[in-house]
């Protein structure tokens, strides 16, 4: 327990302590969703209707395949502190990560920094308790004018999305055009391809995020190939015409 | 409205707490660790402002998701819905496999849709419970080994993110020209107006970093993603009358 308290010197010890907290929450939060089910079915002295349940199951299984799909995915991109945050608060896409490379982009960290991953953290940290407390706040109103609230807001929940992606692609796009430009010409031959034969719905935002990231990976890849060939090339073309330690020992 | 019950409305509060207080926990955590590793106050006054702006506007709708939800789950269950893992869609989705977005539903549904909604968001943070120090620990002698393939992999992660939702707007977008599409939750959505929405964002953004290089205001670089969020937002909320007309 003394380790959760003290501030670690080393960069291994404040990951390895963020990962302590971070399933300790994680169990924690874990626990008392699960208890909400049992909670509820208590209090309205009612059991759930079982075969219903079962029908449900190829629904659950394909949300716990998305769930496991988003949890690798964006654990290289949210950081220790942020992926145990994110998955627990949700709103990732949507909220958590732009908010973080928005952060990232203001104080021009470096890729991969220690800087970033601490960056990072503190944003999806405050994102998370702005978003509660706004609920929290949310929730008086809601309950005295909740028809005029969503009356109002309802029509422009859509353009949530393209409003934050908008400027947000924007301002990274400058550092990864070059590998974007594959998956997002990738992305709009499937899109269209989905839409014009007739399952288009099928490709929400999160299912292309998904299709995106797959794409883009396989892309890089080549791309990445293609680069280490290229630059062993060029190794090996300069490495005659370079004296190595032996020609130099020799001339003297 | 269907009833909420007083045991749910404490979990509901337990719940909000947990999760400032990880928040919190995590914070003091990072801004220690930036101090140790000699990050400067300014920079770390700056990410909490910036994040702390940046974050009011979207969550807007997660209060209006919560209304949505209201008339069939009640107050109190939609608040732990979309205060914990989840999304508007997708409890809507769930809640509809279920049959409980109705009016007609039975208390049993409504038991039943919430457990599906509960079990179906649980391998995430189960993945990150037991699997994810594993995971990371590999990410890190990745990054340790070769950290050029390191950010390739990021890089590729975060740019196949984008290309997927940009494309999916804006393919979406062109396609919801004239064929507005109403979904499950009853919201309509104008393929023009997430355009014109996309545009104006992309429109600020750029007249924003016009003004920071050409007009040296350095300031404007911390709200220029907000400014262009709400910016476009409000023109959405202005053409949403003319084309639901």
């Amino acid at each position: 327990m003394k380790n959760l308290f003290y501030t670690p010197e080393k960069r291994d010890d404040y990951n390895n302590q963020m990962h302590s907290l971070g399933r300790i929450f994680t169990w924690v939060a874990l626990a008392i969703i699960v208890f909400v089910p049992v909670a509820y079915a208590l209090a309205a002295g009612e059991q759930p209707d079982w075969a219903l349940l079962a029908n449900c199951l190829p629904f659950i299984a394909g949300y716990w395949a998305i769930g496991l799909i988003e949890a690798v995915s964006y654990a290289p991109l949210l950081g220790t502190g942020g992926q145990y945050l994110s998955f627990i608060t949700g709103n990732i896409a949507n909220l958590k990560l732009p908010c973080a490379i928005n952060s990232q982009n203001v104080l021009k960290v470096e890729q991969g920094s220690e800087q970033q991953e601490i960056v990072t953290t503190i944003s999806i940290a405050v994102s998370s308790i702005v978003t509660t407390i706004i609920i929290i706040i949310g929730l008086i109103p809601l309950l005295i004018f909740q028809n005029e609230i969503v009356s109002v807001l309802k029509p422009i929940s859509p353009y949530v999305m393209p409003s934050i992606f908008g400027g947000l692609t924007m301002v990274v796009i400058a550092k990864y055009y070059k590998i974007a430009i594959i998956p997002f010409l990738g992305c709009i031959v499937v899109c269209v391809l989905g839409y014009s034969l007739g399952f288009g719905s099928s490709l929400s935002v999160a299912t292309m995020i998904i299709i995106g990231m797959v794409i883009s990976g396989i892309s890089t890849t080549f791309l990445y190939r293609a680069q280490k060939k290229k630059a062993a090339r060029l190794e090996a073309a300069q490495a005659p015409s370079e004296p190595n330690n032996k020609d130099v020992e020799n001339k003297y | 409205m269907r009833e909420s019950y007083v045991i749910i409305y404490v979990i509901g509060a337990i719940i909000a707490a947990m999760i400032i207080g990880m928040s919190v926990v995590f914070l003091i955590k990072a801004i220690k660790r930036a101090k140790a590793i000699g990050m400067d106050k300014k920079s770390i006054t700056e990410t909490v402002k910036n994040s702390a702006i940046f974050s009011i506007v979207p969550s807007i709708p997660i209060v209006v998701g919560i209304g949505i939800m209201m008339p069939y789950l009640g107050l109190a269950i939609p608040w732990i819905r979309l205060t914990v893992i989840g999304a508007l869609q997708y409890e809507v989705s769930a809640a509809f496999a279920a049959g409980a977005m109705s009016n007609t539903a039975t208390t049993a549904q409504i038991v039943t849709a919430i457990i599906v909604m509960t079990l179906s968001i649980i391998s995430g943070p189960l993945f990150n419970a037991i699997f994810y120090k594993k995971f990371q620990n590999k990410l890190a002698s990745i990054q340790e080994k070769n950290k050029h393939k390191m950010d390739s992999i990021t890089g590729a992660l975060l740019a196949g993110m984008l290309a997927g939702i940009i494309s999916a707007l804006i393919v979406g977008g062109a396609f919801g020209v004239g064929a507005p599409i109403t979904d499950t939750s009853g919201i309509t959505t104008y393929g023009e107006i997430t355009l014109i929405t996309l545009s104006t964002s992309i429109v600020i953004m750029l007249v924003c970093g016009a003004i920071m290089i050409l007009g040296k205001q350095k300031w404007i670089e911390s709200y220029a993603l907000p400014i262009s969020i709400l910016g476009s937002l409000l023109v959405a909320l202005a053409f949403v009358p003319v084309f639901a007309a």
